[in-house]
């Protein structure tokens, strides 16, 4: 009886079919012959993991209300699509109308099936299983492929990987079914049947797939009535078939599915990659203007970042968090960090110090967590710790740490370090430049000789004057030094000439003030020396 | 009750404990470190320093000490052996003018320790302050606020201990009535013969006048 199902080789080797079974299907031309391509099994053995998640449309729905039923439109009445545990404790069944649910149980809570939140919600879940692959594929809108041939030694083995992967789903709050085969198609009939099946070797397969019935193969319900109609209901029914009849019944695409199942046409699939940035939506149920909650909202989507940035050892230097109002323009909040960093608790420091100063025009309904760039980490070596004090007094952060909790506080441009320019006007003979990025500690110095001023004024002002001599709060300045002639500055158009002086006014206290020899001769103060 | 234990009591205040303070860093000026109980600036604690008008020479006061600081291979905090060797960063919170750049290299400090503060109220900036102070990376906080109640002074103190770090409080003359946690308090006036120094309080020290300092 398996001899009916042949292998593309095979059956070109007994060309012609029995003829018992050509009067199964008794159609009066032969049919075209779908041959597969002779393709000799590929020499590397692979392995499929299939993650089937029959509960999604309930699990993506993130709902902390208790009985709770996801519901689907059919034919313009709202259908009953899967209930949580509570809700079918009272009743509540798939098919329903969601009045008769609501019904049953007045405190249900409904919730409309969205296919794009289940579509985010698997792209999360395959970004989160390329940890354990490089290979991961999302197969159909409720299943994913993992290849994990490569990485059965990396993991200790198929039960170790395997316990971490179902462990890792439980702790998400999906329940799934998996399998494991060596063709992707096997592996997802396996785990849609229910089956926790491990299939490692090929000849394996076969015997296995026999087995299971029509339903596992997601075709569509009037082929399988059909197929029922004939008798048929397990996949090793189909397999008895003659191919040219079922190919012709039932189109070429089931054959050559069923090829595919056994591992006689290769089965190429599309590698998911994540995205290299990060974002990330929170979506409330109902408006907060909870603080705390907030703030527990940001640590979870930090936490996610985190883990995305580590899956790919990567680091980040902005983040971006945009807190959605029904009515106002989201609230936008920028954190800097001076080195590439993935660590949620001091993200989530940053975000705490800027969060205080924050003013939320309204609740929120939603929170966007962005990333900006992403650069690789630089590793660094952990200090080799041989005191028996253990450090006790360890500088708690470093400055660029300090910096960044001070920008996160007060703002972007209100924290600088300085900087030296080679300039002899004494406005651009330093600058400021940002904490964040890497300056130049400048190794310039300046010529001794003529003393500058500790203090310098941002802007010269103009001294009042008292018959041609400086003035300054209502006396005269006594010239203690100078003149020292600054000039020139014709390349940007901001040319000086002036004489410096050093003065000291009544009070003792020495300026630096200068005599403009451009246009008219005003005196200006320009520094105090402090 | 032993009286060990009573000793260890904090509300207990021994003048004997005062006296093995430790050595202040030389401020450059010999005839003022003889006058301060450690032989120079009290580290990790509060100094004021009030003054009438900006530039009387407040700055130039400090710039030897602030100079050793900042160019010191390691700031050490006491009881570590000098784990990380980082020198001392200077900040400048609020600082009422723009620091010189030029000026600050002739005077023989690290640019590159430089961090510039520039808060936009008086609670940022002791917030500000308290973080730079508490955060164990800066040598000194340079601080210009505009009120400083008892309290603020307080906090200032205990997060200078906490960092090992050294405050310093610029504050305008009107504040010699108010009561301070500061372990040093100076005043600057400008005389005919120079600038004198009012040394109002120290810890561990007593009231002094030096004449002609600057």
């Amino acid at each position: 009886m398996s001899r009916a199902w042949k292998s593309p080789v095979a059956a070109r080797d007994t060309a012609p079919t029995p003829a018992a079974q050509q009067q199964l299907l008794p159609f009066a031309e032969p049919a075209p012959l779908v041959t597969p391509l002779s393709v000799t099994p590929t020499a590397v053995r692979r392995l499929w993991f299939c993650i089937c998640l029959p509960n999604l449309p309930l699990e993506a729905c993130r709902s902390s209300h208790e009985a709770f039923a996801i519901v689907e439109e059919q034919h313009g009445i709202h259908r009953v699509l899967q209930t949580d545990p509570k809700a079918a404790a009272a009743g509540v069944m798939r098919g329903q109308s969601a009045n008769a649910a609501l019904a049953l149980l007045p405190a249900l809570k409904l919730e409309e099936r969205s296919p794009v939140r289940e579509q985010q919600v698997l792209e999360a879940l395959a970004t989160w299983l390329e940890r354990f692959s490089s290979f991961v594929s999302i197969a159909e809108k409720d299943v994913l492929l993992l290849e994990i041939a490569g990485s059965l030694r990396l993991f200790g083995g198929l039960p170790s990987l395997r316990q971490k992967i179902s462990q890792g789903l439980s702790q998400q709050g999906f329940s799934a079914a998996m399998a494991i085969a060596p063709t992707p198609l096997a592996a997802t009939w396996l785990a849609r049947a229910g089956r926790r099946a491990c299939i490692r070797v090929e000849e394996n397969l076969a015997p296995a797939l026999r087995k299971l019935p029509l339903a596992c193969m997601n075709w569509p319900a009037g082929q399988r009535a059909s197929l029922a109609g004939m008798g048929i209901s397990t996949i090793g029914d189909c397999l008895r078939l003659p191919r040219e009849g079922f190919a012709r019944r039932f189109g070429v695409e089931r054959l050559l599915e069923l090829d595919r199942a056994l591992g006689q046409l290769p089965d190429p699939r599309d590698s998911w990659r994540a995205a290299e940035r990060f974002c990330a939506d929170y979506e409330m149920t109902e408006e907060q203007s909870d603080r705390d909650l907030l703030l527990n909202i940001c640590r979870e989507l930090l936490s996610s970042h985190e883990q995305f940035l580590l899956a790919r050892q990567l680091g980040t230097q902005r983040l971006c968090f945009s807190f959605f109002h029904l009515k106002s323009v989201a609230t936008e909040l920028y954190l800097g960090s001076a080195l590439a960093d993935r660590s949620a608790a001091r993200w989530f420091d940053l975000l705490t110090i800027r969060f205080d100063t924050v003013r939320l025009p309204e609740p929120v309904i939603a929170v966007r967590l962005r990333s900006g760039l992403s650069q690789a980490l630089q590793a660094e070596t952990a200090r080799l710790c041989f005191s028996s004090k253990g450090g006790s007094q360890k500088r708690r952060y470093s400055i660029a740490q300090l910096a960044e909790r001070l920008i996160a506080r007060i703002g972007n441009h209100s924290v600088n370090a300085l900087g030296m320019v080679a300039e002899h006007r004494p406005e651009y003979a330093w600058n400021a430049q940002d904490p964040l990025s890497d300056w130049s500690s400048s190794t310039l110095t300046t010529q001794d000789g003529v003393r500058r001023p500790l203090w310098m004024l941002p802007k010269p002002t103009l001294l009042a004057t008292d018959d041609g001599y400086p003035l300054h709060s209502g006396c005269r300045l006594t010239l203690l030094q100078g003149p020292e002639r600054l000039e020139t500055g014709w390349w940007d158009e901001q040319g000086i000439s002036r004489d410096y002086y050093t003065a000291m006014n009544g009070a003792g206290i020495r300026l630096w003030i200068f005599r403009n020899r451009q246009r008219t001769p005003d005196w200006y103060l320009h520094g105090i020396f402090g | 009750m032993s009286l060990e234990k009573l000793l260890e009591n904090p509300r207990v205040w021994r003048g004997s404990s005062q006296l093995d303070s430790r050595p202040g860093l030389a401020s450059g000026y010999p005839k003022l470190d003889r006058c301060l109980p450690g032989g120079g600036w009290p580290l990790e604690a509060l100094t004021e320093i009030l003054i009438g008008q900006y530039g009387i020479g407040e700055l130039r006061l400090l710039m030897p000490a602030l100079a050793q600081l900042s160019s010191e291979e390691t700031h050490a905090p006491h009881g570590d052996s000098g784990d990380y060797a980082e020198p001392g960063w200077i900040a400048w919170v609020a600082p009422p003018f723009q620091p010189y750049a030029p000026a600050l290299q002739q005077c023989g400090i690290d640019l590159s320790r430089m961090l510039i503060v520039r808060p936009k109220d008086d609670s940022e900036l002791l917030w500000s302050a308290e973080q730079a102070l508490s955060s164990g990376t800066c040598a000194a906080v340079l601080l210009w606020p505009d009120k400083l109640d008892d309290q603020a002074s307080r906090r200032l103190q205990l997060a200078a201990e906490k960092g090992h770090s050294w405050a310093i409080a610029f504050r305008p003359l009107a504040a010699r009535q108010q009561p301070s946690a500061a372990a040093l308090r100076l005043e600057l006036q400008s005389t005919e013969r120079g600038t004198r120094v009012h040394i109002l309080k120290s810890r561990g020290g007593r009231p002094t006048v030096l004449d002609n300092l600057l």
